[in-house]
């Protein structure tokens, strides 16, 4: 129990009626913040961050926990809700939420993606407990080769993401690595694609890009088919209806996607870069691939769901990881907590856990009530942004549109970027039309410029040898282990194969259990 | 309705021409100056480096009122600075609006083209400059500057990293480099998180960072830091010598200071010169510069306009020689 000591001193240390009241405003704040298309946890923290100057340290990091994990829910709403992830740690999650949604099943959908996340901040906070030392002499591991390899395990999952689909897919990712050149070139210093624009030269945010080619896409495409005609199926969501629920089979399935993606994502999420975006997309295609049922995901498959948002959870409380025992910002939202580190006159670095455990721990054990103050609060929640699903189309249509205008320009206030996610819109529109796949677009998209640059680095470091991917301990580790992923949607196949044969040559002779 | 239209014309005509003469030229007394709120434009977004030195800057200019009427601030990111500066620009003559600087202010004209240099606004003054730390991994039987030149003469050519290319890092490294004699391949990195990583997984011989973000790092004895690039110790590490005292006499540090639009009457610059006089000596200024590991620097008027000159076509200068713009 020594071990988790730390811990609950941390926990126990924010319990106070004023930071539970923070922390659940924080979380409602969040949630407000999050569900706008386009504004994710970093954002949101930079956002509400002014608010919590008037607050003492401790109470300000439970309100920004709060923040973190309520905007990142808000995220998840969206994706589920009106198919935009607000950052592209939720992309998977659209995959299947978005169809769970359609098929009238969102509210079982939101409270499985809440009770996946709070299993994977549990599963976080007691790993931090318990690995963080090592995770963090793993991550400071980390240099430009290894990075560009977690990268390519990220783009890898593009195959399964893509499905059979191979040259409309392959058009895709060609298409999301095209845009993802535009801006000054990080090596060179040259500007690519930018016209002498100086609104380009940072290169085209994924942000616009998402919500354009989900959202706007989605309104344009349910136009084209008809679907504002169409008369909705009314039901009653309420926390006692039974349709509210995930049912027992929902829970059987998503068991196994939930405890897989919770660890995958903690290790993943620990490594700096685009930790949270690959560990959501690696859980995603490792659930499709040991799934018995591959051909339901992408069509509202629950384990589908749960896995990413599992891994995408557990990601941000290992990036925590590197935060407070090394002092080095693994993800957009960790640096801005950093910044808010050095606001309060701390010191992040190496030494913060040891001179400032009561803060770091309070920090571990407000993200873990806030887990829990999620839950809860959504318990309440869920029905009403459910009972969006009941708003017919011709009022529903409108409103998302002028939210994800609104979401976009707020984040920049660029009026560039607005422009950028219509033209993304109507891109979107006409690629759904003809079977090509946007979510594939926007992965390649944000990995696309991170292997460029890591790999680039890794180039002049070696002088243009390729030797150093194998000279190094933690990028041959990966070397050999992705090829093992490339290979896991074809070997569970086999082993798929075989069950059913096993199961064919039993069932003539049934068991005798009557 | 033909006679209609050559009125409207007219009206537009010469609403246009009144308007063209509105802009650029400043038409109130400026010995009543200020009459109104300043609208404050950070060209970076919440949270960085020249967000926070805006926000305690203005918090003292309102606080002991020296600045008697609202000031506004508003985050215009994009394009490192380009957004924000140009936003500057385009109020030319309206000395109702005022802007922080940052080392993008000399960096970002030399590899974009902005429409704007630093020699098209009114320049206020310099308040202070960004210096870098250059450090290594420790363990690695490299101490001391001294050391670290052995080292990477024997080498010939050494592996370093900073941020960005068209950089103070890029500079930095190729200004030593040249002076002691050896070759770098220098690796640039957009993330602070990664370029530490980078020199802690052994990928990187040596980095160059802001003191402010590299100090925990050295705290724990994780890195060693063997060069400052500011005129004066720091107070938190007084053993690591400056560049000067190693003998290197022309380093390039970062200028953060206060500008206002172009074509902003004299007086009203020297008003401004005037009441930052007496912001930077309220103890708030002081205590942010400590906490950043700034190094106060005042430097006014004309002669913060020679000298920014000078740093940008050193800049110039030695971008060009290494191939980087």
């Amino acid at each position: 129990m020594e071990l988790f000591g730390n811990l609950l001193d941390g926990i126990g240390g924010v319990v106070t009626p004023i930071n539970l009241m923070l922390l659940a405003s924080g979380v409602l704040l969040g949630m407000v913040v999050g569900v706008m298309p386009g504004l994710g946890p970093s954002a949101g923290l930079a956002i509400l961050l002014p608010l919590t100057f008037g607050l003492d340290p401790t109470g300000a990091i439970v309100m920004l926990a709060a923040v973190y994990y309520g905007a990142m829910y808000g995220g998840t709403i969206t994706s589920v809700l009106i198919n935009t992830p607000g950052e592209s740690a939720t992309v998977a999650s659209t995959f299947d939420g978005y169809p769970l949604a359609r098929q009238g099943r969102a509210a079982p959908a939101l409270v499985m993606a809440a009770i996946a996340s709070f299993v994977a901040g549990t599963v976080g906070a007691i790993l931090i407990s318990v690995a963080a030392p090592p995770t963090a002499a793993l991550a400071a591991n980390f240099g430009p080769p290894e990075l560009f390899l977690v990268v390519v395990l990220g783009l890898l999952t593009l195959i399964v993401v893509v499905g059979k689909n191979r040259l409309l897919g392959a058009v895709s990712v060609l298409l999301g690595f095209l845009l993802a050149t535009v801006g000054i070139d990080i090596g060179g210093g040259e500007q690519r694609y930018t016209f002498g624009s100086t609104q380009l030269i940072n290169g085209i945010d994924f942000i616009p890009v998402a919500i354009g080619l989900f959202g706007i896409g989605e309104i344009l495409l349910t136009l084209y088919r008809g679907g504002h005609l169409e008369r909705l199926r009314y039901f009653k969501v309420g926390a006692r209806s039974r349709r509210f629920w995930p049912t027992r089979k929902d829970f059987g399935e998503s068991r196994g996607a939930i405890a897989r993606g919770s660890v995958l994502g903690f290790f993943v999420g620990a490594t700096p870069g685009a930790g949270a975006t690959v560990a959501s997309l690696m859980s995603y295609s490792v659930e499709k691939s040991v799934s018995r049922t591959p051909e339901k995901f992408g069509k509202g498959a629950m384990p589908g769901l749960a896995g990413p948002e599992a891994a995408n959870n557990a990601a941000s409380s290992g990036a925590m990881v590197p935060l407070l025992t090394l002092g080095i910002p693994g993800s957009a939202s960790t640096a801005v907590l950093l910044a808010a580190f050095l606001m309060w006159g701390l010191q992040p670095g190496p030494l913060l856990m040891d001179q400032e455990p009561e803060l770091a721990w309070g920090l571990i054990g407000s993200m873990y009530l806030g887990n829990i103050m999620l839950v809860v609060l959504n318990i309440f929640c869920i029905p009403l942004f459910a009972s969006m699903a009941k708003v017919p189309f011709r009022i529903l249509g409108p409103i998302v549109i002028v939210l994800c205008t609104l979401g976009t320009f707020s984040v920049h206030g660029s009026i560039v970027e607005v422009g950028i996610m219509f033209a993304c819109g109507v891109l979107g529109f006409v690629m759904r039309l003809y079977g090509l796949s946007p979510a594939a677009l926007v992965i390649a998209l944000v990995l696309g410029p991170l292997a460029e640059q890591t790999l680039r680095q890794s180039m002049i470091i070696s002088g243009g040898s390729f030797d150093v991917f194998l000279s190094r301990p933690v990028s041959l580790v990966l070397l050999c282990v992705i090829p093992l992923i490339a290979m896991l949607p074809m070997i569970s196949k086999l082993t798929r194969n075989r069950l059913a044969r096993k199961r064919a040559t039993e069932s003539p002779t049934p068991t005798g259990r009557h | 309705m033909r006679k209609n239209k050559g009125v409207l014309a007219a009206t537009l005509a010469l609403s246009m021409v009144l308007t063209a003469c509105g802009s650029g030229e400043y038409v109130g007394d400026a010995a009543d100056y200020p009459e109104q709120d300043l609208e404050w434009t950070i060209a970076f977004g919440p949270g960085g480096g020249n967000d926070i030195m805006a926000r305690v800057l203005v918090d003292i200019l309102q606080q002991e009122n020296l600045y008697p009427h609202n000031i506004a601030v508003e985050n215009r990111q994009g394009g490192s600075g380009a957004i924000g500066w140009g936003y500057l620009l385009s109020n030319s003559g309206d000395p109702y609006h005022a802007s922080t600087t940052s080392g993008s202010f000399l960096t970002t004209p030399l590899q974009a083209d902005t429409g704007w240099t630093y020699a098209d606004f009114t320049l206020v003054g310099q308040l202070a400059t960004d210096d870098s730390v250059f450090a290594v991994q420790s363990g690695n039987g490299i101490d001391s500057w001294r050391e670290w030149t052995e080292f990477a003469k024997k080498q010939g050519t050494v592996t370093v990293g900073g941020i960005g290319t068209v950089n103070v890092d890029f500079i930095v490294h190729a200004l030593l480099a040249d002076q002691v004699g050896y070759e770098v391949d220098y690796v640039p990195f957009d993330e602070e998180g990664q370029l530490q990583t980078a020199l802690t997984s052994g990928a990187l011989q040596a980095i160059t960072s802001n003191p402010a973000e590299i100090a925990g790092q050295i705290d724990a004895g994780r890195m060693t830091g063997l060069l400052f690039t500011g005129s004066e110790p720091l107070n938190r590490f007084p053993e690591i010598p400056t560049a000067e005292s190693q003998g290197f006499t022309n380093m390039v540090s970062m200028p953060r200071g206060l500008i206002l639009p172009p074509n902003v009457p004299p007086e009203i610059r020297d008003w401004w010169v005037r009441t930052m006089r007496k912001a930077v000596r309220d103890p708030r200024w002081q205590d942010y510069l400590d906490k950043n590991d700034l190094t106060r620097n005042e430097v006014w008027g004309e002669q913060f306009r020679k000298e920014l000159g000078q740093t940008a076509e050193r800049f110039q200068a030695i971008l060009r020689k290494h191939g980087a713009i």
